[in-house]
């Protein structure tokens, strides 16, 4: 199976791809909505500041390349992190921006939340509660089901049903999202580790 | 909830890994690959590498070197080592680093720190603060300068390093690097009221009760250096030890 890995100038390319390979499957970098069209899987990668992320992404018009390979052919996409921040309505972060609106809701800073007193950014290891009919995209559990978490923002859906597992600092947040041919966490797969590669290889073999 | 972290903390010199004490007296400490694959198998939650030749020669940290050691690692990865500039750390994280930690060359520059993370973002950028005690004083430690002479208060650069825009802080007590009496855990406690950013704390490490009073006392993150490389302890290890005293940590399966 072949990943093509979308590149919007902001990322690290090099860890995912890494863990793509890891996983045993063929990985290719895009960068024009050519490439992103004959994808059959993708994955939106991201770090880094969200306003950035989104003006390369239209900049290089790969916004309706995915709008059109997604939304409207139906090839799976993992989003990672910002890649998950960037399918949201409105973010706030440094501003307001917006977002690809695939999901309803916002991206708001964690320390912005009523009642968050925990350390920001949320930096490490937090085991996740997956939902239920979520479970095979996460790929079968062994042992302890955490992941690598390292963001200062987060993902604030009314869509309840489109979340597929939440993590609890303090607060639960949104630790990934789950609907039509979309699936997306706020952790890094890549970095996760063994749970990581098995959610990869999850991913890789979804049919939704 | 968020586990604990055991964090290696590699040096590197010349394409080896040495180890010393007080920053001097560094002896060889293996082939980073070798030992960056074995921390990764072990049940490291990250590894943190750092090129301790590069500032004073004047250069960035070697990446070819970095690109081999992320190669292996599929756990958060953070280099440092002569960052002087946003090119050099989008250089790091394009190498395969997901963090970027800078000392020396932001204490003597502190604008880098925000540079760094209007490129990096916040989450990237880890502010390495090295400081040691001296008659009951904690005084800044400036490894380029090899002094704490003229290098102001701690807790100030602390402050301002996160107001800069560091995402994490290193907290390194220099006079215990290598010395093996455990962690300086008062200066964790003050330097957690200042800042609400995650913090490592590194320097001391020589036994696992240590580790246990480093958590039992909230430490979130701990950087180990001598204790990994001249023992016969590993991260695994240390994990069934702390999660035997009931502290979370990540648990590697069927551990």
């Amino acid at each position: 199976m072949r990943l093509t890995v979308i590149d919007c100038g902001v990322n690290n390319l090099t860890s995912v791809c890494n863990a793509v390979r890891q996983a045993g499957h063929e990985v290719e970098v895009a960068t024009t909505p050519e490439q992103v069209a004959s994808a059959e899987r993708l994955i939106l990668p991201g770090v880094g500041a969200a306003f950035e992320a989104l003006s390369r992404l239209r900049e290089r018009s790969l916004d309706q390349a995915l709008e059109e390979s997604v939304r409207r052919k139906g090839r799976p996409l993992l989003g990672v992190c910002l890649g998950m921040h960037m399918l949201a309505e409105r973010l706030f972060e440094f501003g307001e921006h917006r977002g690809l609106g695939w999901i309803e809701g916002d991206v708001v800073s964690l320390s912005s939340l009523d009642g968050f007193d925990r350390r920001c950014p949320h930096m490490g290891w937090n085991p996740v509660e997956v939902v239920p009919d979520s479970e095979t995209l996460f790929g079968k559990p062994r042992g302890e089901r955490s992941f690598y978490f390292c963001h200062s923002y987060t993902l604030r859906t009314p869509q309840a049903d489109r979340v597929a597992a939440t993590a609890s600092h303090g607060l639960d947040i949104v630790a990934a999202i789950r609907f039509d041919t979309v699936f997306a966490t706020q952790f890094h797969p890549e970095r996760s580790h063994a749970n990581g590669s098995r959610l990869i290889e999850a991913f890789s073999a979804w049919a939704p | 909830m968020l586990r604990r972290r055991l964090i290696p903390s590699l040096l590197l010199r010349k394409g080896r890994l040495v180890k010393g004490v007080r920053f001097a007296a560094h002896r060889d400490a293996g082939h980073p690959v070798g030992t960056a694959r074995a921390h990764n198998a072990q049940g490291a939650d990250e590894i943190v590498i750092l090129d301790i030749d590069a500032a004073r020669e004047g250069r960035g940290p070697d990446l070819e070197m970095l690109k081999a050691v992320a190669a292996v690692s599929f756990i958060p990865l953070t280099i440092g080592g002569g960052i002087t500039s946003a090119d050099i750390g989008k250089a790091g994280i394009a190498g395969g680093a997901d963090k970027v930690m800078v000392t020396a060359t932001a204490l003597n520059r502190p604008a880098l720190v925000g540079e760094l993370a209007r490129a990096l973002g916040v989450q990237a950028v880890v502010v390495g603060i090295d400081v040691m005690r001296e008659d009951g004083r904690v005084l800044l430690y400036d490894h380029l300068a090899g002094s704490t002479a003229g290098t102001g208060e701690w807790v100030e650069w602390l402050k301002r390093a996160v107001g800069e825009g560091a995402g994490e802080i290193r907290l390194m007590s220099v006079d215990r690097e290598g010395a093996r009496k455990g962690f300086d855990l008062a200066l964790y406690e003050e330097a957690a009221r200042h800042v609400s950013v995650p913090i490592i704390l590194e320097g001391g490490a020589g036994s696992l009760a240590h580790l246990d009073d480093a958590f039992k006392a909230g430490v979130e993150a701990v950087g180990l250096g001598t204790m990994l490389v001249f023992s016969d302890n590993n991260i695994f290890k240390l994990k069934q030890y702390l999660d035997r005293r009931g502290h979370q940590v990540r648990r590697l399966e069927g551990a």
